[in-house]
C-alpha cells in the first residue's frame, strides 16, 4: 500500500519536467495506471463486490454504499450512515489535503481556495452532491457525471480523506444565510478573500477585505 | 436525376477551380446571406446591406426571438442561407433551423454530447459557430465530434470523432470549409493538449489529414514549401528542439479560434494557442509552433510560412484570433496583408504572402513587452516582469486573456477601419510547478485580473491600419467579449456583458441606438435580408465564456483567483446579468422604414 501511495505522489510531483513527462505522456497521455487496486486504509469498507466477484454482493454490508446523494427518500424513510472522516483528528490532514489539492490538479478546475471555474466553487459551502464527509469522499472517489473525474483508481483512500478535510476547512464563508443577495447598491457581497497570490492558507475565510468590484485587490 | 448528378460531379471535377453556383466564395458575395461565421473567407464580417444605416438605425426594433434553451455562454454566429437561419447553442450543441423572416422553427438537431466533456472545457462550454457548404451544415460538439447535417431536413449525414475528452480535448472553434474539406480545431491549451487542425472530407467525414502545431516536421507538415520570413523559425524539427525533451507532446498550441482563406494565393490562415503549462519555467525554449500564425495549402496541409508572435510565451497570450485579409496601400504600393489584433496587445499588419511583419503597434496598455523588433521579428519581453517560480509578479498588462481574445473584429471596405471589441485588464501572476495528469488542467499559475489604468474593463474602437492609430474609442465598463459587425449603412454593432446591444456610427463612434437584452452578450452579430426584402440584424445573447462563468455557473465572486483569475476582473458581473441563451432579431418596422426621412432622434 505504501508503495502505491508513493507511486501516486511521484506521478504528480512536477519539479523535474522529465518525471512529469515520463509519468504522463507515455505515449499519448494514456490514463495513469495504478500499481495496485486501491484498498481501504481508513477503516471504511472498500467497495469491492462487483458482478462476477466471489463475495456475494450486499449493499447493506457496506455502509458507504448507503450514503444517499439525493435529498429525497421515498416513503419518507431516510437513512444516512454516520461516517466520520477517519483523519478528522489528525492535525496535519488539512495541510496535506491542501498540498494534494495542488498536486493532483484539483486547483486547476476548482481554482485556488476553490472559488470555482471549470468545476464548481467549493468555497461557498454549497455542494451539489451532498456536504457530509462521506458525500465529499464519494464525489471524489466516483466522480460525477457533469465533469468531475473519478479519482478512486489513482488516489489512495487516505489522500481522498485528506482532500475531504481540506475542502471542509475552506468551505465556511462568513455569516451564511439561507439565500444570497446580489446588488451593486448597497454592495453585496460586501467582502472578498485575500487572493492566493498574496496568501496561501487553509483558512481563507479568515482573511477578507472589502469587495473590490473588479478593481485591483488590496493585497497583503 | 442520377445522370444529372453524375454530370454535376464531372463538371465540378473537370472545372479545375471553376466556381460552382453555390460555391462559398460566390455565396458570400450575395449581400442577403451570411454563409460562414466571418461572412466571407477574408473574415471581414462586413455586410453589404445598407437599408439600416446611420440615419435610421435609431428606429430599430425587436422583430422576433428564439430561446436556444441553455444557460451557458453563447458565442456562436447565426448563419443565413437562402431563407433559413441556422444557429447552434452552447453545450450540448443543439442546432436549430429557423425561417429567417418569421422565426418559425423548421428543425432541431440534438447531438448526444457526452456531459463529462463539461469537466475538461477550460472556459465555459461555448461553441463559436457552424459552417455550411453544398447543402450541408457542419457542427462540432464539445466532446469532439464533427457532424454533417442535411441543411434542408436536419438529418444527420455523418459524425466523426476528432478528439478525446480523456486527454483533455474539447472542440469549440467553428468549423471552416474550403474546397470540399471541413477544417476543425481542438481546444485544451490549459490541459496539455497537443494542438492541431483536422481536415475532413465534407461528403464522407473521413479524415483527410492532421496538421499538428508541435512535434517533428512530418507532423507539422513542414516541408520544402516552407519559407518563414524570419531566421528564428528556420531549421529542422523546431517543433521538437525548442522544447525540453518530450514536452511538445503535452505542449498546447491548440486551435480554438478562426480560419481565413485567400482563394487567389490558395492559402489557409489560422493561429495557435498558448504553450502548456502556463508556468513558463517548466518549458525553456521558444516552444514552436505555439502562439503562431500558419499559412498552409488547404489541399495538402503543407505549411508555406509561419510567424510566432510570442516565443516562450510567459502570460498565456494565445494567438488564435482572426486574421483579416485585406489589401492595403502602404508606401505607394498595394500589399496583400492580414490584420491580426494580437492578444499580446499589438496590432499586426503582416504580408500574407511572405509572413513579413510590416508593422506592430500597441492598441491597449502594454507593459509585458517593450515592442516588436521588426528586424528579427521577435517580440521583446519586459525582463523586469519575468515570472520566476513562485514570484507574485504584480500589475502585468495586458492580462492573460490579452488586449483581445477570441472576439472577432470587423473590417469596412468603405471606411477602411477595423472595428475592434476588446478588454482592458491587468493582473497579478504567480507561477508554480505543475504535474501532467492526462485529462486534468496543466496550468501552474495563480492569476488575479483587474481593470486596467482608468478603471474601465473594455473598449470598442476603430483602428486605421495604414495610419497605425486608433480613430475613435468607446470605453466600456465590462470587457467587450462580443464580436463586431459593420455594414454598408456605415453602422457598427456590438454587444456588452452588461446586456446592451449597441449600434454606433462607423465613422465617428457616436452611439446611435442601444437595447437592453435579456442577458449579457458575448455572441457575434450578423446582418441579412429576409424573404420580405427587409434587412435584419441578429445577435445570440447569453452571458458566459471565460469572463462570464461567474454569472452563469457556481463560481464564487469573492474568490478572485477563480476561473483562471478572471473572477477578479468580473466579480460584479452577477449584479448586471445572469445566463440565458436567446436569439434576438431586429429590424425597422415597415411603416417606419417607408416614412419620409425625418431628423434623427438618438436615444
Amino acid at each position: 500500500m505504501r508503495a502505491h501511495l508513493v507511486a501516486c505522489v511521484v506521478l504528480a510531483l512536477p519539479a523535474s519536467a522529465a518525471s512529469a513527462q515520463q509519468a504522463a505522456v507515455a505515449p499519448t497521455g494514456q490514463p495513469i495506471e495504478p500499481e495496485a487496486p486501491p484498498r481501504s486504509e481508513a477503516g471504511v469498507p472498500a467497495i469491492e463486490a462487483t458482478p462476477g466477484a466471489s463475495a456475494p454482493f450486499s449493499a447493506s454490508a457496506n455502509p458507504i454504499l448507503r450514503v444517499p446523494v439525493s435529498g429525497l427518500h421515498p416513503g419518507n424513510v431516510s437513512f444516512a450512515p454516520n461516517i466520520a472522516n477517519p483523519l478528522a483528528r489528525e492535525s496535519q490532514a488539512v495541510t496535506r489535503g491542501m498540498q494534494d489539492f495542488n498536486q493532483f490538479n484539483c486547483v486547476g478546475c476548482h481554482a485556488p481556495n476553490a472559488g470555482g471555474g471549470m468545476g464548481p466553487a467549493l468555497s461557498e459551502g454549497r455542494f451539489i452532491y451532498g456536504s457530509s464527509p462521506a458525500n465529499l469522499f464519494l464525489s471524489i472517489y466516483q466522480g460525477r457525471p457533469n465533469g468531475m473525474p473519478a479519482w478512486g483508481e489513482i488516489l489512495p483512500e487516505s489522500t481522498i480523506w485528506e482532500l475531504v478535510a481540506y475542502v471542509e476547512s475552506i468551505a465556511h464563508p462568513p455569516s451564511p444565510t439561507f439565500g444570497r443577495t446580489i446588488s451593486r447598491t448597497p454592495p453585496s457581497p460586501a467582502v472578498e478573500q485575500t487572493p492566493a497570490e498574496f496568501l496561501q492558507t487553509a483558512k481563507p475565510w479568515s482573511f477578507t477585505s472589502r469587495f473590490s468590484n473588479g478593481r485591483q485587490p488590496v493585497g497583503e | 436525376m442520377r445522370v444529372w448528378m453524375l454530370f454535376l460531379a464531372l463538371s465540378v471535377a473537370l472545372g479545375s477551380g471553376a466556381a460552382r453556383a453555390d460555391d462559398l466564395a460566390t455565396l458570400s458575395k450575395d449581400p442577403k446571406q451570411w454563409v460562414m461565421p466571418a461572412r466571407d473567407y477574408a473574415s471581414t464580417r462586413f455586410s453589404p446591406l445598407d437599408q439600416i444605416n446611420a440615419s435610421n438605425v435609431g428606429k430599430l426594433q425587436a422583430a422576433w426571438m428564439f430561446s436556444v434553451g441553455t444557460q451557458h455562454g453563447q458565442e456562436a454566429a447565426p448563419l443565413i442561407i437562402g431563407d433559413t437561419m441556422y444557429v447552434e447553442s452552447s453545450y450540448p450543441n443543439k442546432v436549430f433551423a429557423l425561417d429567417s423572416t418569421t422565426g418559425d422553427l423548421k428543425w432541431t438537431y440534438i447531438p448526444n454530447t457526452n456531459r463529462a466533456a463539461q469537466g475538461v472545457a477550460c472556459c465555459d462550454v461555448v461553441t463559436r459557430g457552424i459552417a455550411y457548404d453544398g447543402g450541408k451544415i457542419f457542427l462540432v460538439t464539445l466532446d469532439d465530434h464533427a457532424v454533417a447535417l442535411d441543411a434542408k431536413t436536419g438529418k444527420e449525414l455523418w459524425a466523426t470523432q476528432t478528439g478525446e475528452i480523456n486527454l483533455g480535448e474539447t472542440t469549440t472553434a467553428a468549423p471552416f470549409v474550403v474546397k470540399g474539406k471541413v477544417f476543425v480545431g481542438i481546444s485544451g491549451g490549459e490541459l496539455g493538449v497537443r494542438g492541431r487542425i483536422t481536415a475532413l472530407d465534407e461528403n464522407t467525414g473521413k479524415i483527410d489529414y492532421i496538421a499538428y502545431s508541435t512535434g517533428p516536421d512530418k507532423d507539422t507538415l513542414i516541408g520544402p514549401d516552407f519559407k518563414p520570413f524570419y531566421d528564428f523559425m528556420k531549421g529542422k524539427d523546431l517543433g521538437v528542439s525548442t522544447w525540453p525533451p518530450g514536452a511538445w507532446k503535452i505542449g498546447g498550441g491548440t486551435m480554438w479560434g478562426w480560419f481565413s482563406y485567400d482563394p487567389d494565393l490558395n492559402l489557409l490562415y489560422y493561429g495557435t494557442s498558448n504553450p502548456g503549462p502556463w508556468n513558463s519555467n517548466q518549458r525553456p525554449g521558444d516552444n514552436l509552433w505555439t502562439t503562431t500564425v500558419f499559412a498552409r495549402d488547404p489541399d495538402t496541409g503543407a505549411a508555406h510560412w509561419a510567424y510566432q508572435f510570442n516565443p516562450h510565451d510567459l502570460w498565456d497570450h494565445d494567438e488564435i484570433q482572426e486574421n483579416v485579409l485585406v489589401d492595403l496601400d502602404l508606401d505607394g504600393k498595394t500589399r496583400k496583408v492580414l490584420l491580426h489584433p494580437g492578444r499580446n496587445g499589438y496590432m499586426y499588419v503582416i504580408d500574407r504572402q511572405s509572413g513579413e511583419v510590416i508593422s506592430a503597434d500597441p492598441y491597449d496598455t502594454v507593459n509585458a513587452y517593450k515592442g516588436v523588433d521588426l528586424k528579427s521579428g521577435r517580440i521583446i519581453p519586459n525582463e523586469e516582469l519575468k515570472p520566476d517560480l513562485n514570484r507574485n509578479v504584480r500589475n502585468v498588462c495586458p492580462a492573460s486573456p490579452g488586449a483581445k481574445d477570441w472576439q472577432p473584429t470587423a473590417w469596412s471596405p468603405r471606411t477602411h477601419l477595423l472595428y475592434v471589441p476588446h478588454q482592458h485588464l491587468c493582473m497579478n501572476y504567480m507561477t508554480s510547478d505543475v504535474g501532467y495528469i492526462a485529462g486534468t488542467p496543466y496550468v501552474g499559475a495563480t492569476v488575479d485580473m483587474f481593470a486596467g489604468p482608468g478603471g474601465y474593463r473594455g473598449e470598442f474602437m476603430a483602428w486605421d491600419p495604414v495610419q497605425r492609430k486608433k480613430v475613435w474609442s468607446i470605453k466600456e465598463n465590462m470587457p467587450v467579449w462580443s464580436g463586431a459587425l459593420v455594414t454598408a449603412g456605415d453602422v457598427a454593432f456590438y454587444g456588452t456583458m452588461d446586456r446592451w446591444f449597441k449600434a454606433v456610427d462607423a465613422k465617428d463612434g457616436k452611439v446611435l441606438w442601444q437595447f437592453h437584452l435579456g442577458s449579457g452578450t458575448i455572441g457575434q452579430p450578423v446582418a441579412y435580408e429576409g424573404s420580405d426584402g427587409q434587412q435584419y440584424v441578429a445577435i445570440l445573447t447569453g452571458v458566459g465564456g471565460w469572463p462570464g462563468v461567474v454569472a452563469n455557473a457556481q463560481v464564487d465572486p469573492r474568490v478572485r483567483n477563480g476561473a483562471l483569475g478572471f473572477t477578479g476582473a468580473t466579480q460584479d458581473l452577477p449584479s448586471y446579468t445572469q445566463g440565458g441563451g436567446e436569439l434576438v432579431v431586429f429590424s425597422i418596422p415597415k411603416q417606419e422604414a417607408a416614412a419620409p426621412s425625418t431628423p434623427q432622434r438618438n436615444p
